[in-house]
């Protein structure tokens, strides 16, 4: 019956006008993803392949040398400890003063359509500007920020706030922060504002105070807004790299130098494209767990 | 028991006033609805008897509690919004409890108060599903049972019916009316819908503008409108109403309205002064006749409804609203001859709006109501 029905589909040539229609209008989609993902995806594995000059692109096959390279140095397994502690220390900033920033300007606040702009702005911001105005505050010679804290009476010497460690680390995650929670704001604020304002007051009524219809009418509405939240930001922390490269390179003594900083470093400081190439290929695998996690979340509430 | 009582209560939201005055006693265990159009402040007033609102002046008190600066879950009192407020993520069982758990009732002694309220409203088989699988009428019972579980003192409900449809809402005011009677709790009702006020109520508070224009029980406000006001919303389809100019004449009354003219009876009015008195007079559909009578009428439409017609007829330059029987035989074009019930003519004054009946006798057409 069914194969019937199909090949009857098939058959009318007004339903085969409109297939080949649809084929023609969806294959420039296909051809670009094709090209812009899923070659380089395959080249990649292919280059983790080899052993490869970068200059030249010319090397030779090594099989999985590359990979017994990488997951047998500690290079690989430090970088992936602090790519953990830069993704969930920043996460973790950016969720708490995204949640806190989007309640505050979900309220009747003065200039609130102006503060709900301006709290765009490091989201938009280039990074590198971003990036060389932190460094200018941190600087420990003319950065205002030690410059303060003397003025206060906080510390008597200018702190180091990117050459030392755990400075450094904690600047990073700072900055990350700022650079990111205009993202959550954004997500969280366009979720609270469909909250119905009568769940607050029903929960008033009930007895609830500030605090339980925060716990019991906004964080259970947020939750899956958030879920999602964490998820991407997870994806889009762990793969940062403009951020941290610009502001310490790495540095104090590869402190925090992350996966992406590797891959960069294999690919055009050491000349290795091909264990750069497995370091990305490693990488992807990580990232592939919560992709997979999103994409099996995001099926099961679209039906 | 527990009365609520509006003290001179005035509500401005800035420059704009919402309520200028109200004084409203609503006696114990009364079912009181808040009726009138959008607008007209009814549900600012049930907001500031809930503390969801602060009155701007004036004292709103629960019993003898003063309440203006207590908070909403401090006034011991329960309300169900019109879109009934159910927490989603919460399971029937929870949504019921929540109120419990908030106040601090033991964990033990929650699930009886859960289930006796569930069996009042047979939510007992639903109690572990989310409000998302309810049907409208079912949330409803819910919001209902998340209201009553804590046993407060006065229920506040804020259109609960109007999201359900009319068959449903017929069966809701059924099981309201019957709630009532159980729990005997004071009960205030805010609607727009006459029919739900007229049906549910014991007394009836019409509003307008912010200001109250009749409070009284559902036949004194359907046969005695104190105003213009309330004569036009009360009644479907509307009074017909009209200007006149009554004379006395020999001691007696006389009305004219239009072209036509009619003698009222002598004591119709509650004063008679001399002169010619402007007036805005107001007939009920069904106080209309047609068939008999001195007036000539012109039939403009009919709108049969089955076990009625709604006839529109003009006479007199005067457009009347009639009720008739539906198997009444009439066509627009036709000319009729037609009467009006003299005894039951509302006389309004045309400048103040306040009714001049005398109402001597109406007042054993009133059916008194009490559910207690």
């Amino acid at each position: 019956m069914t194969i019937a029905a199909s090949q009857h589909r098939t058959q009318n040539p007004l339903e085969r006008r409109y297939a080949l229609l649809g084929v023609l209008l969806i294959a420039p989609t296909v051809l670009i993803l094709c090209a812009v993902i899923v070659y380089p995806l395959i080249s990649a594995i292919y280059l983790s392949l080899f052993s490869i000059y970068t200059p030249t692109l010319k090397g030779s096959w090594v099989g999985l040398d590359n990979y017994v390279q990488v997951f047998g140095s500690s290079g690989f397994w430090s970088a992936l400890g602090t790519t953990v502690t830069w993704t969930v220390g920043t996460l973790f900033l950016q969720i708490v003063f995204g949640v806190a920033m989007a309640l505050l300007l979900n309220q009747n606040i003065l200039f609130r359509s102006l503060a709900r702009s301006l709290v765009l702005f490091p989201y938009f911001v280039s990074t590198v500007v971003a990036v060389l105005i932190w460094r200018w505050l941190f600087n420990d010679l003319y950065g205002i920020l030690s410059h303060l804290l003397i003025q206060f009476g906080v510390v008597d010497m200018p702190v180091d706030w990117l050459g030392k460690m755990p400075n450094a680390m904690a600047s990073v995650i700072f900055v990350g922060a700022w650079k990111f929670f205009p993202f959550v704001v954004i997500a969280v604020l366009a979720r609270l504002q469909t909250i119905p304002e009568q769940l607050y007051e029903a929960a008033t009524i009930d007895g609830a105070g500030v605090f339980g219809r925060f716990f019991d009418v906004t964080l259970p509405q947020l939750k899956d807004v958030l879920t999602i939240v964490i998820l991407l930001r997870t994806i889009w922390d762990f793969k940062e790299f403009d951020l941290i490269y610009l502001l310490t390179g790495g540095g104090p003594v590869n402190n925090t130098r992350t996966l992406p900083l590797i891959v960069y470093q294999q690919a055009f400081g050491l000349n290795q494209m091909g264990v750069a190439a497995t370091y990305a290929v490693a990488m992807m695998l990580v990232m592939l767990a919560f992709m997979l996690i999103y994409l099996y979340r995001a099926r099961r509430q679209s039906p | 028991m527990v009365t609520v009582t509006f003290d001179k209560v005035r509500k401005a939201f800035g420059a704009t006033v919402a309520i200028p005055g109200l004084d409203l006693a609503i006696a114990s265990g009364e079912f009181v609805s808040l009726l009138g159009p959008s607008g007209c402040g009814k549900t600012t007033t049930l907001r500031m008897l809930a503390g969801l609102e602060q009155p701007t002046a004036g004292e709103i008190r629960i019993g003898e509690r003063t309440v203006n600066n207590l908070a909403p879950s401090e006034r011991d009192i329960a309300m169900v919004f019109q879109s009934y407020a159910l927490y989603p993520h919460m399971s029937v069982r929870e949504n019921i409890a929540y109120p419990l758990k908030k106040r601090g009732v033991p964990k033990a002694d929650r699930p009886a108060m859960v289930q006796a309220a569930a069996d009042l409203l047979q939510l007992g088989p639903l109690l572990d599903r989310k409000p998302r699988q309810l049907s409208g009428g079912q949330q409803q019972r819910v919001a209902l049972g998340r209201a009553l579980v804590r046993e407060p003192k006065v229920f506040l409900l804020d259109e609960p019916l109007s999201n359900l449809d009319a068959k449903l809402r017929a069966h809701m005011r059924a099981e309201l009316i019957e709630l009532h009677r159980r729990l005997g709790k004071t009960m205030v009702y805010v609607t727009h819908d006459q029919l739900e006020a007229m049906t549910m109520s014991t007394r009836i508070a019409v509003m307008q503008g912010g200001v109250l224009q009749q409070f009284a029980m559902p036949g004194e406000i359907y046969h005695r409108p104190a105003n213009t006001f309330v004569a036009g919303f009360i009644g479907t389809p509307s009074m017909t109403l009209a200007d006149g100019e009554i004379a006395m004449d020999q001691g007696r009354p006389v009305l004219k309205l239009g072209t036509l003219s009619l003698e009222l009876p002598s004591d119709h009015l509650s004063d008679r002064p001399d002169g010619t008195r402007r007036v805005t007079v107001a007939v009920r559909p069904e106080d209309i006749i047609i068939g008999t009578g001195s007036f000539r009428a012109n039939v403009r439409l009919v709108e049969p409804t089955g076990h009625e017609s709604i006839v529109l007829v003009n006479a007199g330059d005067v457009g009347f609203t009639v009720r008739v029987a539906g198997d009444t035989v009439l066509k627009a074009g036709e000319t009729i001859p037609l009467d009006l019930r003299r005894e039951r003519i509302h006389v309004f004054d045309r400048e103040t709006g306040r009714r001049l009946n005398a109402d001597r006798a109406a007042a054993t057409a009133d059916s008194v109501r009490s559910r207690a």
